[in-house]
């Protein structure tokens, strides 16, 4: 079987970005990216690691939530229950190409959003909104920035209360993984580098191999 | 894990540490102004990090000074903050 391993470019949404890797046919994976400049910091890895699963027969589905990536939604505009919805959409338009309910990759902050996909959920290194907000806000302090927009992101207040309220819920099928590293609470570590806290992009081959192993078990499971 | 291990172990995540380096992190170690990888920038995501994993809360007022001169006093720091 050749599974083309993409990614294709689709719509969800009313018009959100959201890349497909790999076969319709299989296990099919949706992809929670972080948020925030973690995101940005770890697209080399996350687009590295959904073709890694696709190679293994996972299909991937990786939606950029409206105000992220390469949403045309300015952020000021999005509200928390839009990224709520957003996931709904993400949800069906995956289950509408395949016929098949996707399991949920959740890394960092998209663990906040991961209960309205349902399934299965598997996190990398889930974190709360409040951390995800005072990160910003430090970083804005440290830069001499204003807090209130910090590093470029104009978080909208409504934003901001509702993801400073937002923990990763507890309920369903979860299994979370996070870095030897770290030593709160998980189902298993891997070794790795936290590349959300790198300042410059960066990839870590070895976790990524690590990680589509770890991962593509987990859904074929 | 100690305190302290806990703090070389946040250290080498947030500033990319190599386990060496990490190791020898020791009380005397001077920190913020001292060691290149700590820019204000990698300090925002230490406090947050520190909170995350010892389960404190950092006030910014309580930010500088003797918390982040040297490793000793960092862990000092925490240590005070958790009532250890």
């Amino acid at each position: 079987m050749t599974a083309a391993r993409g990614p294709h470019v689709l719509a969800y949404a009313d018009g959100e970005f959201m890349l497909a890797y790999g076969s319709r046919n299989g296990p099919q994976l949706l992809v929670l990216q972080p948020l925030f400049e973690e995101m940005n910091r770890c697209r080399a890895m996350i687009a590295g690691l959904c073709r890694a699963l696709a190679g293994r027969g996972v299909g991937c589905w990786l939606p950029d939530l409206p105000g992220t990536g390469e949403s045309l939604r300015a952020l000021d505009t999005v509200a928390w229950a839009d990224w709520l919805a957003a996931v709904e959409a993400a949800v069906a338009t995956a289950r509408d190409a395949t016929g098949i309910a996707p399991a949920v990759l959740a890394i960092r902050g998209g663990a906040l959003l991961d209960d309205r996909a349902g399934s299965r959920r598997l996190r990398l290194a889930p974190t709360t909104g409040r951390s995800l907000l005072s990160d910003l806000r430090r970083s804005a302090l440290a830069s001499g920035g204003d807090p209130a927009h910090p590093a470029g992101y104009t978080v909208p207040p409504a934003l901001a209360e509702a993801l400073g309220a937002a923990t990763p819920s507890v309920e369903g099928d979860i299994r979370t993984l996070r870095l030897a590293s770290d030593d709160r609470p998980a189902d298993h570590r891997i070794e790795g580098t936290p590349l959300w806290r790198r300042p410059e992009p960066t990839t870590d081959r070895d976790m990524e191999f690590v990680l589509a192993s770890e991962i593509s078990s987990w859904a074929m499971a | 894990m100690t305190i302290e291990d806990q703090l070389r172990a946040i250290l080498c995540d947030v500033l990319g540490l190599d386990a060496e380096r990490a190791a020898a992190l020791d009380a005397g170690t001077p920190l913020f102004g001292a060691m290149p990888e700590l820019d204000s920038m990698a300090v925002a995501g230490l406090l947050t990090e520190i909170e995350d994993r010892l389960d404190i809360l950092i006030e910014d007022d309580e930010v500088g000074g003797e918390m982040l001169e040297t490793f000793g006093g960092l862990a000092a720091f925490v240590k005070a903050k958790r009532g250890a």
